[in-house]
């Protein structure tokens, strides 16, 4: 086989990426410059952003086979545990293993401000169907209200796996924008002297309500919304192995090295789902819109939702605390307390505030459990092994046969030891 | 697409009253767990805690530990008589 120079050079340059490269490439690498700049100077959500942004950036290089789509390529391969819902789950595992929960056990009804900060999701979801998008994407894109990436993540790839990008994208800033986004709503709905209004100490909570928390929420949610137990259930159990007290090392791991490792992957396989293709569409604006206002409904919801508790309970709650319900934790429950202190110095929110945040994520959930109960895939459900089947392989046909075998000698020595 | 905004509109309502319903079982379950495990105070240790000396030198440190006595039963509602200092250590 013989090479000439110009042969040679031409079929360098051909496949060189530079040869490829299209307008729509040049534009989403620039975004994906704006997202590494956010995150490295302007500290918005860093460690989703800077490898979110780098995955954009590697996915839109042509020729690179880094782009969600690239069958065989590295990104490719992360993807799969997006699209198998199998990372965001295990970030759940750690949140549960960093969260805790005894603000909630403390004062239990402010689960109530993590329900009604989801109003938000819901009226999200009726203004995309107004925007044209059809009932599975207006869940997947309602659901950025719950302001957990996560959770978004999960219903995205599950109802509207094509619109993923912009959603993570969208859930994401505006999580890193809540100490913006927040802060006028809350003071546009509340009045000074509600603002001032200082909460009474939570009691403290036994060990053992602790320990079995988790086990009752698990066994409560799941029960009555089964699709939510990849999510709801590794929440838990990441609880579950901080308060047993009796597995240090799983603890451990899960709030350090697991949920960073899992933080990485994700964040590179949502990146990689940035290509030009699936990103620089009108809906990705209608998108980014939708989210602003999930994230400002959601907050008025929980706000509002405080205001009629503090109401109720004749002005022993603050209504600045509902705002916290949005999840985004503790960043809300932090923007409660910032709120709080600003009306009076004294004021400290931050505790009462952590309990309807914490409620916010079991809420953001729920909200996705009612999703998958409604638009999930029931077929998948009810036959596991077929929604597998491409990945780990078909079973062994002898296999079949013999678990036929030993069922009828089963049954068999049942019907001999009948009397 | 009056019909789709009409199903958004029904699923939202829908959707919000069930997740209200199971929030509101976990808070009754939540505070039958806390009302039958009540919070009990750790068993103090046995062995008598020594008084650490800087606590009882008295002079500034007296001042010290009154007035962070004074500002803990402040925040935490309670009586400054059932709070004690053990210990002051400085960075």
């Amino acid at each position: 086989m013989e090479f000439s120079f110009s042969a040679s050079a031409t079929k360098i340059l051909t496949t060189t990426g530079v040869a490829h490269l299209q307008g729509g490439d040049v534009l989403m690498i620039l975004v994906a410059g704006v997202m590494i700049y956010l995150a490295i100077w302007k500290k918005f959500e860093p460690l989703l952003l800077l490898p979110i942004g780098f995955g954009c950036l590697l996915a839109n290089i042509p020729m690179s086979t880094m782009a969600s789509t690239d069958g065989g390529g590295l990104l490719n391969f992360f993807y799969q545990g997006v699209k198998h819902e199998i990372l965001p789950p295990l970030i759940f595992l750690g949140v549960g293993a960093l969260t805790d929960f005894g603000p909630l056990l403390a004062n239990p009804t402010t689960l109530l401000l993590g329900a009604a900060a989801q109003v938000g999701v819901y009226i999200t979801l009726i203004g995309a169907v107004l925007l044209g998008f059809n009932l599975h994407e207006a869940s997947a894109i309602g659901i950025i209200g719950g302001a957990d990436g996560p959770t978004s993540i999960f219903i995205a790839s599950k109802l509207a796996p094509h619109l993923l990008a912009p959603i993570a994208v969208a859930a994401y800033s505006y999580m890193a924008l809540v100490p913006l986004i927040q802060p006028p709503i809350m003071k546009f709905l509340t009045t000074e002297k509600e603002r001032k209004i200082k909460m009474a100490q939570l009691q403290p909570i036994s060990q053992t309500v602790k320990i079995l928390f988790p086990v009752v929420v698990t066994l409560v949610g799941c029960l009555m919304l089964p699709g939510v137990a990849p999510l709801l259930g590794m929440l838990m159990l990441g609880n579950l192995f901080r308060e047993s007290g009796v597995t240090a090392r799983l603890h451990e791991t899960s709030e350090t090295h697991l949920i960073n490792i899992v933080t990485i992957l994700l964040a590179l396989a949502v990146g990689s789902s940035m290509t030009a293709e699936s990103f620089l569409r009108l809906e990705t604006l209608k998108i980014i819109l939708l989210g602003l206002l999930a994230f400002c409904f959601a907050t008025a919801g929980g706000v509002i939702f405080g205001k009629i508790m503090c109401k109720m309970t004749g002005g022993r709650v603050n209504p600045l605390i509902g705002s916290a319900g949005v999840s985004a934790v503790p960043m809300a429950a932090r923007v409660s307390q910032k709120v709080g202190a600003e009306t009076d110095a004294s004021n400290f929110l931050l505790m009462h505030a952590m309990g309807p945040n914490v409620a916010g994520v079991i809420g953001s959930a729920v909200a996705a459990g009612v999703f998958i109960s409604l638009f999930g895939d029931t077929a998948a459900v009810m036959e596991p092994h077929a929604a597998v089947a491409d990945i780990v392989g078909a079973a062994e046909p002898g296999a079949d046969a013999a678990i036929t075998k030993v069922n009828s000698a089963v049954a068999q020595v049942i019907e001999a030891l009948r009397p | 697409m009056e019909t789709s905004v009409l199903a958004a509109a029904n699923i939202s309502a829908m959707a919000l009253a069930v997740i209200f319903i199971v929030l509101i079982i976990l808070i009754f379950t939540i505070k039958l767990l806390v009302k039958l495990i009540p919070y009990e105070v750790p068993p103090s240790s046995k062995t008598p805690r020594r008084q650490p000396a800087a606590v009882s030198a008295g002079g500034d440190h007296a001042a010290h530990v009154a007035v962070i006595t004074a500002t803990l039963a402040r925040h935490l509602g309670k009586s400054p008589d059932k709070l004690r200092i053990v210990n002051i250590s400085q960075p």
